[in-house]
């Protein structure tokens, strides 16, 4: 009996700890609907161009923002919201900053509030238009890109807050200790270029192997060079076996491969460290990373000098053509049941006015509009010809949730394995079990 | 108004306020997420859709036939092995530190403190410790002239990485099982050493005959705070490893909240976690079974 108690008691205590993960009702999203339709062509007519505080005082009320760059709450965007209030005396801005801002986001969106501009979480398209105003009748100068990727039905619900592009980002110090004249435009001018770093002591690439996120370019963006398309991943709905030795992501990951078997990655990649390695490419310990532009300004912080850094496309294969993607980075999205008006305002600001895409170092949103940072320049000077990402279909999505496919962790079993097909194998078999469990 | 009534009203109005205030945040805290849980783990909810949908066991079923799921359990397994010996040393610190010893206050402070420490924090620690190239330890291997050895990479190496980790988790836990081991001590009666002392049993015996009789609940209970701490390890491979080498210290809690958070799959990872609760208990169950055999 004493047993039987204990046990009970145990198992209470253990029940009480566990429960932290319990649900949120989802209630109150639909009631608003009606509401967004008249604010939407209300804002519509407010649009003219000359931008002046006339236009400015038709919009009131509050406008928060949620943002996920902390760093600039206190600094920048107190000069933001001067700015923005300078034009609009009738609306005031705030701004709220989150860390792990999808997991917050969709917190929040569950539980029926949220506030009025956000960065689209990742939800399937087909989803936006319960929680988010359309953005169409928004009148900016020029066109955009990434027009039709938050999509849906033909109405857009998300613009892309700037764009990015994946090359190499190297340290031209190092290149000139190795003896490197001229920027490998070949894959096999690559690897001769990583062999003189490697003779001259230099870690030639800078994988961060280890804390997989930086993988994710040998996901997403490499197959998009090697195949010529950008909708490989969509494209995996199709397909029982979507990942196989001889097609892009085989062949691109099987760069990773290769590049690791030759010692041309850190010594060892299990054991690699991100704030480090930024550190290592501004002074030269390291010679390159295959990342994102948005890492030049990070390495720029850690000591290097901006005549220092270079950028320029990957090359995935031997035929000196570059080639390059075009990614978006996170995309405004306005609540339906907020302050809708003063939000599209708030937006078509940050779009045009802000200087934010600046002072990301993104590419801008606007087609038109140069991209400040020398290193895109020069990376431009090589005409890459750009990939722009295909609007993700929501199929390839669920078969990787239902499959619990973590690419990135595939890359490393990949790159670790002794039997990269055997690892493919394994990874096909969830997907194909997973597409026929979902009826695709 | 209220010292007009009855006395034994007043009493009674006493009594269910002060137990109803506790019941009520332990029923809105405790119990109803518990209960949603449950309930959760029966619905294929996304995490964000207002409709759940019921789908019986069919979550439950996924759980015990996707090895991908089930199988993680057995990285959890350096975690007891490295945890009885984290509690045989925890017995011998106590035991020693509880003697007539210069210092002892200083040495057990010593010990003490990792448990101190945030947990994030003594991953990043440990980070640099392990760190092949430039970690503190492979340094000290490498002076020491293990040069084979300063190589070796701590993090990176699927068949112990798991001890590596479990390790961390010793240095930090240790102290804490020996102060809970250093009052079981304190409490026993120090006569029936004497009396022991004078019937000629020597150090050992009257460890084993009457230290551990005298401390065997405190160890029942320190295996069970071991135990579940094996099972729902997660901070230091998430921050350490995230899981890798290629899946190799991934734990069972991570893959809860990489199923819930990465996966949107917010019903199985309530299936997975209803599962490992039942896993503790079954566990624990065991284990009580085992030690009370001689017992009562």
């Amino acid at each position: 009996m004493k047993k039987m108690f204990s046990l009970a008691l145990v198992s209470v205590v253990m029940l009480t700890t566990l429960a932290a993960c319990g649900g949120n009702n989802a209630g109150n999203e639909t009631n608003n609907a009606a509401k967004t339709n008249n604010t939407a062509t209300n804002a519509a007519d407010n649009k003219t161009d000359n931008g002046g505080t006339e236009e400015g005082s038709k919009i009131t009320g509050d406008v928060i923002f949620l943002t996920n760059r902390t760093d600039m709450i206190d600094k920048q965007y107190v000069d933001y919201e001067k700015r923005f209030e300078e034009k609009y005396p009738g609306v005031d801005l705030k701004f709220e900053a989150v860390t792990d801002y999808d997991k917050t986001l969709k917190i929040r969106i569950a539980s029926g509030e949220f506030p009025d501009v956000v960065f689209t979480p990742t939800i399937p398209n087909a989803e936006l238009p319960n929680y988010f105003a359309p953005l169409d009748d928004i009148q900016l100068s020029g066109d955009i890109h990434f027009k039709d990727l938050k999509s849906h039905e033909g109405k857009m619900y998300g613009i892309s807050s700037g764009g990015s592009t994946v090359g190499i980002v190297y340290n031209k110090k190092a290149f000139e200790k190795a003896g490197i004249t001229a920027v490998p435009k070949t894959y096999d001018e690559f690897l001769a270029a990583s062999q003189k770093l490697k003779d001259a002591g230099i870690v030639p690439l800078a994988s961060n192997f280890k804390d997989k996120w930086p993988l994710d370019v040998w996901v997403y963006d490499i197959p998009s060079l090697i195949g010529g398309a950008s909708d490989h991943q969509n494209k995996r709905a199709e397909t029982d076996t979507p990942y196989t030795l001889d097609n892009a992501y085989g062949k691109s990951w099987g760069i990773v491969r290769e590049l690791h078997q030759k010692g041309f990655l850190e010594q060892d990649v299990n054991s690699t460290n991100w704030e480090q390695s930024k550190k290592d490419v501004a002074s030269g310990k390291f010679g390159m990373y295959l990342l994102g532009n948005w890492v030049i300004n990070q390495v720029i912080e850690n000591g290097a000098a901006s005549e220092d850094i270079g950028f320029f496309p990957f090359p995935a294969d031997n035929s000196g053509e570059a080639k390059a993607p075009l990614n978006p980075d996170f995309f405004y999205a306005v609540n339906k049941s907020g302050n809708v008006e003063a939000a599209k305002a708030f937006v078509q600001w940050m779009i045009e006015e802000s200087g934010y895409d600046d002072f990301a170092g993104f590419i801008p949103t606007l087609k038109a509009k140069e991209p400040k940072l020398p290193q895109l320049a020069e990376f431009n000077s090589f005409s890459p010809k750009f990939f722009e990402p295909a609007a993700p279909v929501d199929a390839a999505t669920q078969i990787q949730n239902k499959a619990q496919l973590d690419q990135a962790a595939t890359v490393q079993e990949f790159v670790l394995s002794k039997d990269p097909q055997k690892v493919l194998d394994k990874v096909n078999a969830a997907w194909a079990k997973a597409k026929k469990d979902l009826g695709l | 108004m209220f010292s007009r009534l009855p006395f034994n009203t007043q009493k009674k109005f006493v009594i269910f306020g002060f137990v109803s205030l506790p019941l009520l945040l332990l029923l809105t805290f405790s119990y109803y997420p518990a209960l949603e849980l449950i309930r959760l783990s029966f619905t294929s909810w996304d995490g964000l859709s207002p409709n759940k949908e019921w789908i019986g066991w069919s979550n439950y079923k996924e759980v015990f036939a996707n090895p991908a799921i089930f199988g993680v359990f057995k990285h959890n397994f350096a975690y007891f092995v490295v945890g009885i010996v984290q509690n045989i040393a925890a017995i011998y610190f106590a035991v020693v530190l509880n003697s007539k010893l210069k210092g002892k206050n200083f040495f057990r402070l010593l010990l003490f403190l990792p448990y101190i420490l945030n947990g994030v924090a003594v991953a990043y620690l440990f980070g640099y410790v392990f760190d092949t190239t430039n970690g503190s330890l492979n340094y000290l291997l490498g002076q020491l002239g293990f040069d084979a050895l300063s190589q070796t990479s701590w993090l990176g190496n699927e068949s112990f990485v798991n001890y590596t980790l479990a390790s961390i988790g010793f240095w930090r836990f240790m102290g804490f099982n020996m102060v809970i081991y250093l009052a079981a001590l304190q409490s026993i009666p120090s006569d029936i050493y004497e009396a022991a002392s004078i019937d000629g049993a020597n150090g050992w015996e009257k460890f084993i005959h009457i230290t551990l009789p005298n401390i065997y609940k405190i160890i029942e209970l320190n295996l069970f705070l071991t135990v579940t701490g094996a099972l729902e390890v997660f901070d230091l491979p998430f921050v350490l490893t995230k899981g890798g080498p290629a899946g190799a210290s991934e734990t069972f809690v991570m893959k809860i909240i990489e199923t819930a958070f990465q996966f949107n799959n917010y019903g199985l990872a309530s299936a997975m976690s209803v599962v490992l609760l039942l896993f503790v208990v079954i566990v624990l169950s065991i284990q009580r079974f085992l030690l009370n055999k001689k017992g009562d």
